[in-house]
């Protein structure tokens, strides 16, 4: 029962150096400026690193933005055209990727990657999203409780401390940080930096089950945390969406919703895109996917001129249903990881624990 | 909190109007709330953590807003001006709202934030705001209030960019836009843009890139701006809207000035007075057409 490996602040930083100067491109939670003056203290956001110590290791706070990006950028070009008489010529971009490695993810955004291998990996396998998910080492930092009250991982199957779609993950303790590996890449990242790691000739053990640490005690408290946010059985709420697309509930769900996209925009699982064509000049362009959201009119909208979600109600409907019926339906886990960012995001204070809490209490009793 | 609650109730109960939006406490902070029974008017609030401008939700092209029937809304000086703006525009009927005017003593910019404005929580919008009584109101409630505190507003933030050189600005402005996802939240948040089809969404021709990288953004951005030039509230939405943090309303609020000192016209609560964009005047300078 050991705890597997270990390793200081400093010597994080270190490590982050160490990556960097092998060619690897480290993302992690930085401190960033806010131009606005009502913001004088900064945001916290995922960006590339150099520097190990700029890293926001505190491990309550939520970053702006979902990890997504990384894998998932919000523009990309598919390839290019260029026209040569009759003839069209595509050039796909070079499927080469830059290897990556994330440190202290939240492990609900290390979560959303995992979930969304399922839809990448469907009919069509997406290379782009799995040769960057390739390229990229996930190392999650356990939070040691909810960033504030719009956290609700526990209710949707995870935890502060869950280790889906991480390859390793950081645990606080004495002032630096336990590491269990969850995968191979996250073993040989701990495994090839041994020395930062102060591994000796202590096994690594796997961590599921999650080994018994010094930290357990801790890592309970803050699920315990967590939970007391939200209560909901997700598999209830699944089985009344199924029967409930026409209900009163959805009649004045999104009065107060603006349609305006920025809960899918800072969401980890929100993954829908559109294509569009940006012509370059007469015979030359660029096709390009682009972050899209069901919660925009337009989403929609047939060339007829028909929208069958006409109005918001229906489009806020859809959000519900396509995270906790469709997508559970189709590929097993809901599409949501609870990590609040839509309520925190959400400049009209819709509130999806609150919808979910009001569902759950049409299925009748709390989980 | 009384007088607005009372007010909400009998126009309600009597059948005036078939809704009352106004502000709830919500989840995190104040939000919307459309209020349809009289016996719910107590939900009702008004206090600095009113941030959001409701008048966006007057947008005709909300079709499950309007089902509701008739609205009253809360408004604050400010977002009266973005009212009159629709008015202005045929956008809105005067009589098909009832406006309930607040006097207001400035708001922050989160809607968790203190019920009250100290000079570190006051928006920079509020600073030096010189119209704190709507003058489109039906029903005007709330005690009068002092003066937001003084603070680094948002002209002063303007005059300090001025203050930096043609290139310094580029790069600041640059910076800001590159982050831009696209997700439109601005423009949905935004009480005037209110088009059917916005430039941004027409592909054949596309005259603005819908890709968020940096030419994409820039393009869009600067023709928001320049198509709410003597339009905008300056409520600011737009900016706390924002996913990634970009002061848009710093954009409105150039052009504003440029109206202001061109055109002499100032956005002001009163529908009956003609915006430069729509409006033909023989003593337009109009040195810019040779």
């Amino acid at each position: 029962m050991s705890t597997t490996a270990s390793i200081t602040k400093s010597k994080l930083a270190d490590l982050v150096a160490r990556l960097v100067a092998g060619g690897a491109r480290v993302i992690a939670p930085v401190r960033v400026p806010d131009a606005r003056p009502e913001h004088r203290r900064g945001r916290v956001r995922y960006r590339p690193v150099t520097d190990g110590s700029t890293i926001v290791l505190d491990a309550t706070g939520v970053p702006d933005a979902s990890l997504k990006s990384v894998v998932f950028p919000p523009t990309e070009p598919l390839y290019s055209y260029a026209k040569k008489g009759r003839e069209v010529e595509l050039t796909a971009p070079p499927l080469v990727f830059q290897p990556t490695v994330v440190l202290a993810a939240r492990p609900c955004d290390a979560a959303g990657l995992d979930i969304l291998d399922h839809v990448m990996g469907w009919d069509l396998r997406d290379e782009l999203w799995f040769g960057r998910r390739k390229a990229t080492t996930v190392v999650a930092l356990a939070c040691t409780g909810p960033a504030d009250r719009s956290c609700f991982c526990t209710a949707v199957g995870l935890g502060p401390d869950a280790t889906r779609g991480s390859d390793a993950l950081l645990v606080p303790e004495n002032g630096g940080f336990a590491i269990e590996a969850v995968t191979e890449a996250g073993e040989a990242l701990i495994r090839g930096n041994a020395d930062l790691f102060g591994l000796s000739d202590v096994a690594l053990a796997k961590s599921d089950p999650l080994p018994v640490t010094p930290t357990t005690a801790t890592r309970e408290q803050a699920r315990r945390a967590v939970a007391a946010n939200l209560a909901i059985d997700p598999e209830a709420i699944r089985a009344w969406l199924g029967t409930h697309f026409e209900d009163a509930l959805w009649d004045p769900i999104a009065l107060r919703c603006h349609g305006c996209g920025a809960c899918a925009s800072v969401c980890p699982t929100c993954h829908c895109f559109d294509v569009v064509d940006e012509p370059e000049s007469l015979s030359t362009g660029t096709r390009r996917r682009n972050w899209d959201t069901c919660q925009a009119a337009r989403f929609t909208l047939h060339a007829s001129g028909h929208n069958p979600r006409g109005d918001q109600n229906a489009r806020f409907r859809q959000r519900v249903m396509h995270k906790f019926e469709i997508y559970p339906q189709r590929f097993g886990p809901v599409l949501c990881t609870g990590c609040g960012r839509c309520s925190r995001a959400c400049p009209g204070g819709q509130d999806l624990p609150e919808v979910l809490s009001a569902i759950q209490a049409r299925v009748g009793g709390a989980a | 909190m009384t007088e607005l609650r009372d007010l909400a109730r009998k126009l309600l109960a009597e059948g005036t109007v078939k809704a009352v939006l106004g502000y709830e406490e919500g989840p995190r902070g104040l939000r919307p709330v459309f209020v349809t029974r009289a016996e719910d008017a107590d939900k009702l609030v008004f206090d600095a953590r009113a941030v959001q401008n409701l008048v966006t939700w007057l947008n005709p092209r909300r079709p499950h807003v309007r089902r509701l029937g008739k609205l009253a809304v809360v408004v604050k000086a400010c977002d009266a001006r973005a009212a009159a703006g629709l008015i202005r525009e045929s956008q809105v009927k005067r009589d098909d709202v009832v406006f309930l005017g607040v006097r207001c003593g400035g708001v922050g910019t989160d809607p968790m934030g203190p019920a009250g404005v100290t000079p570190d929580t006051v928006a920079p919008r509020c600073a030096a705001c010189t119209s704190r009584v709507p003058t489109l109101a039906d029903h005007l409630v709330g005690p009068e209030l002092p003066a937001p505190p003084a603070r680094e507003g948002a002209d002063d933030w303007l005059a300090r960019l001025d203050g930096r050189d043609h290139a310094e600005r580029w790069a600041f402005w640059m910076g800001e836009l590159e982050r831009c996802v696209r997700c439109n939240a601005c423009r949905e948040v935004c009480p005037l843009c209110f088009c059917e089809r916005c430039v941004q969404d027409k592909s054949q021709p596309q005259w603005i890139e819908s890709s968020p990288h940096l030419r994409g953004n820039l393009s869009w951005h600067l023709t928001r701006a320049l198509h709410l030039a003597g339009r905008c509230a300056g409520c600011d939405e737009c900016s706390r809207a924002c996913p990634v943090g970009i002061p848009l309303g710093l954009l409105n609020r150039a052009a504003a000035r440029t109206v202001a000192r061109r055109f002499d016209y100032v956005v002001s609560d009163d529908p009956g007075v003609p915006a430069p964009i729509g409006a033909f005047r023989h003593d337009d300078a109009e040195e810019f057409i040779r």
